[in-house]
């Protein structure tokens, strides 16, 4: 299997970051999964072809970061962060808000593939927090009710572009300090918007 | 020999020590008698410190220290605490946390009764878990290969399996899957653990969770039988634990010998003992009937069939009678079949091999002959042989291991890719039929070839070199043996196969070689394989005796053994199968097998080693060197064979190679590593002048490439059901170029016509190939002839 | 108050990131005149006479670790942005506002070291920072910062921005350098140490995104000055990511030396709805918990290290009296089972093993023991329970889920009892 001639030409450009091409297995993986919206088996295949690992070996490192999603997982993924100081502040009646709104619970995606719904680790955002991701573009002081809203409008809209500037203009509070000016990238699907040298995602 | 280690001093729990320098703890202390448990710790892999089991205390500048004791290195002056109360409850804990999730299943676990971790519990473990929540859960044992079952819950996680394949065997086809409590050992879905290696993995894992479908429920450790052996697959000749209940031979595990396996076996030899127990094993001796019918005979009616048949012959001339085989058994049987052909019968016309070898006057005179060992320390190895992963194993493992640990430079020259080529520093590739010039070039080191030159410069080299495809005529192999013999501190490995070549030779089993490696005085004649099975065609020989070989199936023109064995007016076939040969004979005789008799054989560096006797065999067979001591008797003569022990002893005597090297050395000590035959002093003889070897012009037309894979249509594979299933089915691999050249579609199938017959086969494309040659499978379903020049078309 | 890294981003909070912001306010001079008059060796030796201090956890001495990097070649710089101790947020304000001022640092110590290849290891969770930096590594680039032959002084340095995804383990240097190389982000037995074999195994030097970040100031004011900021120690500024129960959240760069009450009820603005007090977390979820006693304990590093816990990562999580201990607790063993790397023993099972204990003592099920149970796993975590702590395990992942347990065992043992007696939490 290969992929279309831009993407194999970002993933040639990839490898040639890397003093080895090795080191690349982890941003081919993401860009294996936006390609396919998940990290698939066909994808795993092809990112061990252009580093020169086994199958298996390719597989063992994608398994080890909770960003590979391996078993398929919704347009928009909502990770909520219940870690201690996001829990102090109420990450879990979020959380708690945004799986009764999405009707998916922790852990799960919906039918529908719309959503997916997670209870995160820290995500950096204790400043501002309760905090989520929505494609892991971050939205800061999140109450349950603005957890509800930002699902409703996002099932509502389904915006293609996940932008985090807009998202925590509707629906954020408090931020752990200022974000400076706007930002006009975002998010195409649950991969990280990183990717001015092709590591994926479109960016900005 | 080996050098001796310098020594440091250590205490060890207060009692000074003197250790080997540059040791880790968990070895030094060993050797002054301290036993440390553990797991992940292998001392054949590097330490990765994951168990936590090995704890012990060092005193530092900072008081004592935690630390994992097969991660550490001595030094000198180093105090060492194994016993203390912190090392006491760091490594009870560790088991605590270890068995936490380790289900009880002591009873009906393989391991049970072999288990460190049971050992371990049993020892200091607690008594009854602290844990009340739940164990992890999987799935019972899940099969990851047609050979090996995974169960993950038994899994201590110690990353022994998934090591070995990546760092070892270099395919790493499992791996830790997952992170922190979910990790797991596992394979990608449909990508099976199919590695020639995997039941390595079964025997290193410390517990029950890799088992092997041969072994599985069949034995308790407690009920088995072992003996140390040699196994009989390959001219590597691997130590073994051969062992058994019942007078069943139910597993092999590998003997850490040092100097040859290093521990490990490959799984054609690890499994490949099932064809001992086989039910189509002969049972009792065969005689042609009227109807022309095999049919079962007493044993004294065949021998005497035999002699009176052989004596006929026999008197009319030398020339009549011949022998073919040898090379599987031991060098006793070796020695006792040359002396029955010889002495008895009188002939010269006798060979081991079956001209798919390297001139046995070659393999015995080779001056600078190298030990596996010496890829401990070479710079620079040549391998120009046949794919080693497929025909040797664990010689490719240590070859492996020179270029990926120890940072030899490999240099791989094979008509197409081999498991050696990821790790070589070069691949030079080339058409059979072009090798001499190829040669030519790399003596030269001309145009690409420069830098290969250039490693072969700086030595120590080890060259390993042998015939890499059927077609490849054995004078350029030593043409390369004598090119290489020439590098620096060169040693040289010959390569040929079956398992007991080199002693079949040593014992004198060629029409040029008498006993221990004597050349046979000029003019003495005798014919070589080729010139027994033309002579039985033209009816100048007329008698045969096979002694565990089958021309009819391996001889690389099938079809001219076939017609040799239908002319021939009397053939006794000595084995322990009907197989194709033997079906076409007039007697048959069930020869006793492998840990069925006592002996010794030799690998290809010339090591000797002992091989034992566990079971009785199938109760109709008998040693081999009875059954010809008994038809010789019958003819009025004798070789000498009171038991197989007489016969090593003369044939110490008579060979200087093997003087002192008798079954009571190899048995103790240092001797159970095998004592390598000293080779023949002066400078690497020729048998060949380089100008005899003429190649065949290699036209624009097709060329073929034979060549073995590990696991294919033989007797032996095929007796055993789990080897059986692994022979994946032949395809041509033909050259994209060619492909389009021809006219041959992506996987149609074509037709090979070669100098033996034509094979129809389905195709796949190889561009390793260099353009204009086909490789095959040797056993690919159909003769073909290993002439170089073929014709290919589709076919449908 | 002395500021030295968020100045920028203070006085001009549209447009700190740029390039053009970064230079008009003096960005990439020090860089100009060290590279046409310093010696390397000048560099390292005012890194060392700064006393600068990791920031990244250890607190190690920057310029002692610098000497530590082996002769061999290549060898390579590592920027550690993988923060993800919970409770901190201030690599990633540093990234995300000021990313010039940490590449200008990267080109120093580059130089400085004698690297030709540096990377920026950002966590995955990070795009925003990430897109940052990336976009600040290229107009580096463009500007001739960065490539080959820098600003004409024959010095070249690549620079690749790395993304993680999602693994708290990768913040260690080890497994961070295992990731880097393609491997599961397993730590590596030490030593080799990466300064001796790190990446490709190869010398490396693994510094944290604020270490870096302060480079350009102590080579444009010399070592000196920075050492002349803070108590003994603790010199310099620091960014602390202050959260939980206060009214004033966010990073603060502080010189350190003030006591934690000046800390928590000066920055932080005191605890909310004007509740009590009932413990903190001083430097980041491995740390073991402050209570009111140690209020007026001074912040520096050895003073926090004297109370058996650590600045470490420079996290505090503040709690206030409405906080369940227990769960508290459970929050911060639950982080560490989840990010443990699974490859050694006592922190793959005991940290498991101490979140079930916990879990059940959360919902009501606990029994008298299960306390003296987690106390035991924990010092087969860490021997002795000590500080600092000991370790059966490869790294101290494993021993940082033993903080939250010996602080509620010490501080919270009546808490822990009520539950087990009351059938679950007595706060409600
Ligand atoms: C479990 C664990 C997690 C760590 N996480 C981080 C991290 O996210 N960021 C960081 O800079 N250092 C982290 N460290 C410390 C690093 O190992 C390393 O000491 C540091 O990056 C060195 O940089 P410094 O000397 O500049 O502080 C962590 C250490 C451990 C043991
Ligand atoms: S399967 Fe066996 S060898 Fe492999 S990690 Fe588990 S316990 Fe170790
Ligand atoms: S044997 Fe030392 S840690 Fe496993």
């Amino acid at each position: 299997m290969t992929w279309d001639r831009r993407t194999e030409d970002r993933a040639a450009a990839i490898v040639g970051r890397y003093p080895e091409k090795r080191s690349a297995v982890m941003p081919l993986l993401y860009l294996a999964m936006a390609e396919d919206g998940y990290l698939s088996e066909d994808g795993m295949r092809r990112v061990a072809q252009l580093t020169g690992l086994s199958n298996a070996q390719v597989q063992g490192v994608a398994s080890f970061y909770t960003m590979y999603k391996r078993d398929g997982v919704g347009e928009y993924l909502v990770s909520v962060c219940t870690s201690i100081s996001c829990m102090l502040l109420g990450g879990d009646d979020v959380l708690d808000a945004v799986a009764a709104e999405t009707g998916v619970a922790d852990g799960e995606t919906g039918e529908d593939g719309l959503f997916s719904v997670e209870h995160g680790e820290c995500i950096g955002a204790c400043g501002g927090a309760p905090a989520l991701q929505v494609n892991y573009e971050l939205i800061e002081g999140v109450t349950p009710d603005h957890g509800r809203a930002l699902c409703r409008w996002l099932a509502e809209n389904r915006p293609a572009v996940v932008r985090g500037d807009d998202l925590q203009e509707r629906f954020g509070g408090r931020r752990s300090f200022d974000w400076g000016p706007v930002e006009a990238g975002g998010a195409t699907g649950a991969v990280p918007a990183f990717g001015p040298l092709g590591t994926a995602g479109e960016g900005s | 020999m080996a050098e001796q280690p310098t020594l440091v001093t250590i205490t060890v729990d207060g009692k000074p020590a003197q250790v080997p320098a540059g040791t880790l703890l968990i070895e030094a202390v060993k050797a002054a008698g301290v036993h440390i448990p553990h797991f992940c710790y292998h001392p054949r892999m590097k330490p990765v410190g994951m168990c936590r089991m090995c704890l012990i205390e060092v005193e530092g500048p900072r008081g004592m220290l935690l630390t994992t004791s097969c991660t550490t290195p001595v030094a000198d002056g180093m105090a060492v605490h194994t016993e203390s109360d912190t090392v006491k409850k760091a490594q009870e804990g560790v088991l605590e946390f270890l068995l936490l999730n380790h289900p009880l299943d002591c009873p009906v676990c393989d391991r049970g009764g072999e288990c460190p971790l049971q050992d371990q519990t049993m020892a200091c473990g607690p008594g009854e878990s602290r844990m009340v929540e739940e164990k992890r859960h999987y799935p019972k044992p899940i099969p990851i290969s047609d050979l090996v079952l995974l169960d993950r819950e038994r899994c201590i996680l110690c990353a022994r399996c998934t090591r070995f394949s990546d760092e070892i065997s270099g395919d790493p086809l499992i791996e830790f899957k997952g992170r922190g409590n979910a990790v797991e050992v596992n394979t990608f879905p449909d990508e099976p653990f199919a590695s020639y290696f995997s039941g390595n993995t079964v025997q290193i894992c410390p517990v029950g969770a890799l088992t092997a479908t041969p072994y599985r429920f069949r034995a308790r450790p407690w009920d088995l039988e072992a003996v140390e052996s040699t196994c009989p697959h390959c001219s590597v000749g691997c130590r073994i634990s051969v062992q058994s209940s019942r007078n069943q031979v139910l597993r092999f595990m590998g003997v850490d010998n040092g100097p040859t396996n290093q521990g490990w076996l490959c799984d054609k030899g690890r499994f490949g003992f099932e064809y001992l127990g086989s039910p189509q094993r002969l049972a009792a001796p065969l005689i042609r009937n009227a109807d022309g019918v095999l049919q079962e005979a007493a044993w004294s009616d065949a021998l005497d069939l035999v002699a009176e048949r052989l004596g006929a012959l026999a008197a009319g001339g030398p020339d009549v009678v011949a022998g073919l085989g040898g090379a599987r058994g031991t060098n006793e049987e070796a020695f006792a079949f040359g002396k029955f052909l010889r002495e008895t019968l009188g002939t010269n016309n006798l060979d081991a091999q079956l001209g798919d070898g390297l001139d046995a006057r070659l393999l015995a005179g080779i001056t600078a002959r190298g030990t596996i060992d010496d890829l401990e320390r070479a710079r620079t190895v040549l391998v120009w042989a046949p794919d080693l992963k497929e025909e040797l194993p664990v010689l490719y493992l240590r070859v492996r291991r020179a270029a990926t640990e120890l940072g030899a430079r490999l240099i791989v020259v094979h008509p197409r890719e081999t498991g050696l080529d990821p790790v070589a520093a070069h691949t030079i590739r080339y058409r059979p039929g072009a090798g001499t010039e190829l040669l030519r070039r790399l003596a030269d080191g001309s145009g690409d070839l420069a830098e290969a030159r250039r490693a072969l410069g700086e030595g120590p080299v080890v060259a390993i070199v042998g015939r890499p495809g059927a077609g490849d005529d054995p004078r350029l192999a030593e043409a390369v043996l004598a090119f290489a013999a020439g590098l620096p501190g060169a040693t040289l490995l010959p390569v040929t196969r079956r398992s007991n070549v080199y002693g079949a030779a040593d014992m004198g089993l060629d029409p040029g070689l008498l006993p221990g490696r004597v050349a046979a005085p000029a003019g003495t004649g005798g014919r070589d394989a080729a010139g027994i099975i033309e002579g039985l065609i033209a009816g100048e020989v007329a008698g045969l005796v096979l002694l565990g070989a089958d021309p009819v199936a391996d001889y690389l023109e099938p079809a001219r053994a076939a017609a040799a064995l239908e002319a021939a007016s009397f053939t006794v076939a000595i084995g322990l199968f009907l197989d194709e040969s033997a079906a076409m004979a007039d007697v048959v005789l069930p020869a006793l097998g492998f840990a069925e008799v006592e002996g010794t054989v030799t690998n290809l560096e010339g090591r000797v080693q002992k091989v034992n006797r566990l079971l009785p065999g199938p109760a109709g067979a008998r040693p081999t060197h009875e059954i010809l001591e008994d038809i010789a008797r019958r003819m009025g003569g004798s070789i000498g064979a009171a038991s197989a022990e007489a016969l090593a002893a003369e044939m110490a005597a008579t060979a200087p190679a093997y003087a002192g090297i008798t079954w009571e050395a190899l048995s103790w000590g240092e001797g159970r590593r095998g004592i390598v035959a000293p080779g023949p002093a002066g400078s690497q003889p020729l048998v060949h002048a380089p100008e005899d070897h003429a190649p065949p012009p290699v036209g624009r037309n097709l060329v073929l490439h034979l060549a073995r894979v590990l696991y294919d249509q033989g007797t032996l594979t095929q007796a055993g059901p789990s080897l059986a299933k692994l022979a994946r089915p032949a395809a041509a691999h033909v050259h994209p170029e060619d492909a389009t050249r021809f006219g041959i579609p992506a996987g149609a199938t074509v037709r090979v016509t070669g100098s033996g017959g034509s094979v129809e086969l389905p195709t796949v494309f190889d561009p390793s190939l260099v353009a204009g040659t086909v490789y095959l499978p040797l056993h690919c379903g159909a003769s073909i002839g290993a002439g170089l020049e073929i014709t290919m078309e589709a076919v449908s | 108050m002395t500021q030295i890294l968020t100045t920028r981003m203070e006085a001009h909070p549209s447009d700190s990131h740029t390039l053009g912001r970064y230079e008009d306010t003096g960005g990439y001079a020090v860089l100009r005149t060290a590279l046409a008059g310093m010696q390397p060796d000048a560099i390292v030796a005012e890194v060392k006479a700064s006393n600068l201090r990791g920031r990244g956890g250890a607190n190690f001495p920057c310029g002692v670790k610098w000497g530590f990097l082996a002769p061999s070649r290549p060898r390579y710089l590592v920027i550690n942005g993988d923060e993800s101790e919970p409770g901190t947020f201030k690599d990633r304000q540093l990234l995300e506002r000021d990313p010039h001022q940490l590449i200008e640092g990267i080109i120093l110590s580059a130089y400085a070291l004698g690297v030709h290849h540096a990377f920026i290891y950002i966590r995955g969770e990070y795009p925003r920072p990430a897109r940052r930096v990336q976009r600040a590594v290229e107009e580096a680039y463009g500007a001739g910062y960065l490539g080959r032959d820098i600003l004409g002084s024959g010095f070249d340095l690549e620079v690749t921005v790395h993304l993680g995804a999602g693994a708290y383990i990768c913040g260690e240097e080890t497994a961070l350098l295992n990731s880097l190389e393609g491997r599961r982000g397993e730590p590596r037995i030490k030593p080799p140490f990466p300064a001796v074999e790190g990446l490709y195994a190869k010398p490396t030097i693994v510094n944290n995104v604020e270490t870096i970040s302060n480079i350009p100031w102590i080579v444009g004011n010399g070592g000196a000055a920075y050492d002349a900021i803070g108590p003994e120690g603790s010199r310099g500024t620091r960014m602390f990511s202050l959260s939980g129960h206060v009214n004033q959240p966010g990073n603060y760069e502080v010189v350190m030396g003030m006591t934690w009450r000046d800390f928590i009820y000066g920055y932080g603005g005191g605890i909310r709805h004007g509740n009590a007090l009932k413990a903190w977390i001083p430097g980041g979820a491995s740390a073991p918990w402050f209570v009111e006693e140690h209020l007026d304990t001074p912040l520096t590093i050895d003073d926090v290290a004297k109370n058996r816990s650590m600045l470490g990562s420079g996290a505090v999580v503040v709690m206030d009296e409405t906080t369940c201990m227990v769960k508290a607790a459970l929050r911060v063993v639950r982080f560490f089972a989840h990010e443990s790397c699974g490859q050694c023993t006592p922190c793959r099972e005991g940290a498991t093993w101490l979140q079930q204990v916990l879990t059940r003592i959360e919902a009501g099920a606990g029994r008298d023991i299960d306390l003296d149970l987690l106390l035991d796993i924990s010092d087969n975590i860490s021997p002795g329970l000590a500080w600092p702590p000991a370790m059966t395990t490869i790294c101290p992942l494993g021993p940082s889920a033993v903080s939250p347990i010996t602080s509620i065992a010490t501080y919270f043992k009546d808490e822990v009892a009520a539950h087990v007696h009351g059938g679950g939490c007595p706060l409600g």
